[in-house]
């Protein structure tokens, strides 16, 4: 018997195992989306209609192409769709970092919503999505508001819908060796996303919110070489460019023509949130801290 | 292709000088320079760039691949522009494990190199890592010397392995192919109008001497010193008090000690003598 996954809202159907995701029963009118283990072309660009927009993606209209290389080439197709070829000898936990991440966001794309960079907190109802570059210190802060009983509703993805909601993604935070440290996790029993990376796949089951929640309050994280941490609000018009920039893979995003229907979602989000830039000390991460004044925060701004 | 020129330097060896400079001259050099605002252009490391460029995160890569990867992110780079592009870069010039330069020669269209005295060089390290002078000359003699070396954590940075001192210098120097154009911090202040003139000219960037002149003028070390002073500069380290610290060439005479002088020549003599920081004797100028 064919089995049924769930993530970001999508009934999926694998002929990849997917352990990470959490099952689910098929809805009547089949699956939301399908991966296939399959022939993907070494390079599609050959093809009418295609573009190459970086050295190792290239998209169509509605469709997408990705090679990892020394793990597999990807396609995503129309939102419904996925195609693997994994390179010989590559094991199966590198190649899902990559379909869970990359292509999937792809996927996400191409069904309209916009994505965001950044993990998603279930603070008793509404949502809190913090956002920012890699190394910021986003997962390590998701974690840190796991490990207080707050519920998560996504990791580095966070699918935005028409009415500003934030979709549930996977039940995981990929968490490195050091912030597993600080939060007194112990990583003895945790698999690793991949071979040789002292980065691991933290289950979050217990602590998932499975349905959308409206975004209320978006925090912009960002180590600084100060030694406090710092909450400044921004206003007006100050609160579009922000969002378009933490748009996870933005490339894709303009790639695929997706612009227009994404910049008129940024504009929407910035009128409805409270948004704040959070600086963080760079050395010694008072993650508790920033738990605090981000609670602090909340609070006040309501 | 436009294709990418490099401002290459071992680290507090004026490559943020340089670089005021070039920016003071792009931008016509008739204002002021906000050193918290000086976009020549990006750094080589920067995660963000690779990432974007690539598709997908380093942060899920091995250092390998990530190594791997970045010849291909600059090539493609270099591609898009119309105009040379000005990048800063702390990684030696080395191949990667595909046996690619990890600048790119087909990106790659010139590099400036940027070389210090590294008497000078070991105390300004020092303060810039909160270290005491000798941990830096160890640094500095350090043939495995990386910045951003963390394998259980995610910084912004990726990972740039420098070498020594002395690796750092003849990486460049003696790259094969490269088109080099080196220039010694001591000449900067020596002779600036000179040796700007000279760098930005071999960077495309053709400017009178007049307003080179005014560049200079707008980048002298304290105008600098005192906007980090009153306003912070963002390149600045969390270890260090400030990023601008003296700024002036032989300041060593007073902060090293004999053997702190003495291992440093024994460290890097070869290549001090090769750019005139020692005389014919192996004594320091």
């Amino acid at each position: 018997m064919t089995e049924f996954h769930r993530a970001y809202g999508l009934c999926i159907d694998s002929r990849i195992a997917l352990p990470e995701l959490d099952r689910c029963s098929c809805p009547e009118g089949g699956p939301d989306l399908t991966i296939l283990a399959g022939d993907v072309p070494e390079t599609p660009c050959a093809t009418e209609g295609w573009r190459v927009i970086s050295p190792f993606v290239q998209v169509a209209e509605g469709r997408f192409w990705l090679h990892v290389p020394g793990v597999a080439r990807f396609t995503a197709e129309y939102g419904r769709l996925i195609r693997v070829d994994p390179c010989a000898g590559v094991d199966a936990g590198s190649v899902r970092v990559f379909l869970l991440g990359s292509v999937l966001g792809a996927i996400l794309f191409q069904r309209g919503f916009l994505l965001l960079h950044g993990n998603a907190i279930d603070i008793d109802g509404r949502t809190m999505v913090c956002i920012g570059v890699s190394g910021s210190g986003k997962s390590t802060l998701a974690a840190a508001f796991a490990a207080r009983g707050y519920r998560l509703l996504s990791d580095d993805v966070v699918p935005v819908d028409a009415d500003c909601a934030a979709i549930p993604g996977i039940p995981r935070i990929k968490l490195w060796q050091d912030s597993a440290e600080r939060l007194d996790i112990a990583t003895a029993s945790l698999d690793r996303i991949r071979p040789g990376l002292a980065k691991f796949n933290l289950p979050v089951r217990d602590s998932f919110s499975e349905t959308p929640l409206p975004i209320r309050w978006i925090y912009i994280l960002a180590p600084d070489n100060n030694t406090d941490i710092t909450l400044t609000a921004i206003s007006g018009l100050d609160r579009f460019q922000p969002l378009l920039s933490h748009t996870y893979r933005r490339r894709f995003m303009e790639g695929m023509a997706l612009q227009p229907e994404h910049l008129h979602r940024c504009g929407a989000l910035a009128g409805k949130v409270h948004l704040a830039r959070v600086r963080r000390p760079v050395t010694g991460f008072d993650v508790d801290g920033l738990v605090d004044a981000l609670l602090a925060d909340m609070e006040r701004a309501g | 292709m436009a294709g990418i020129f490099w401002l290459a330097s071992y680290p507090k060896s004026g490559n943020t000088w340089f670089r005021s400079v070039l920016r003071a001259c792009l931008g016509g050099a008739d204002g002021l320079l906000d050193i918290n605002a000086l976009q020549t252009g990006k750094i080589a490391s920067s995660r963000a760039w690779v990432d974007d460029v690539a598709g997908f995160d380093t942060s899920d890569l091995t250092q390998a691949e990530i190594e791997n990867l970045r010849p291909h992110v600059y090539r493609w780079s270099a591609g898009q522009g119309t105009e040379p592009a000005y990048h800063k870069i702390h990684d030696a010039y080395r191949l990667t494990g595909e046996g690619q330069p990890i600048i790119d020669t087909e990106a790659t269209r010139g590099a400036v190199y940027i070389i210090r005295n590294p008497l000078d060089v070991a105390p300004s390290y020092a303060a810039h890592n909160g270290t005491g002078i000798d941990r830096a000359i160890d640094r500095m003699g350090d043939h495995d010397h990386a910045l951003s070396r963390v394998k259980e954590a995610l910084p912004t940075q990726l990972l740039q392995v420098m070498g020594s001192w002395s690796d750092h210098v003849t990486s460049w120097m003696d790259a094969p192919g490269l088109a080099l154009h080196p220039v010694r911090y001591e000449d900067m202040l020596d002779r600036p109008e000179d040796t700007f003139g000279q760098a930005l000219r071999f960077l495309e960037v053709d400017r009178d001497a007049a307003c080179i002149a005014r560049a200079v003028e707008l980048c002298r070390f304290e105008r600098l010193a005192r906007q980090e002073r009153d306003h912070g500069f963002r390149e600045r380290p969390a270890r260090a008090d400030r990023f601008f610290r003296s700024g002036r060439a032989g300041g060593w005479r007073d902060t090293l000690s004999p053997a702190q002088v003495a291992r440093i020549i024994a460290d890097h003599g070869a290549v001090m003598a090769r750019f005139g920081y020692l005389d014919a004797q192996g004594n320091p100028v």
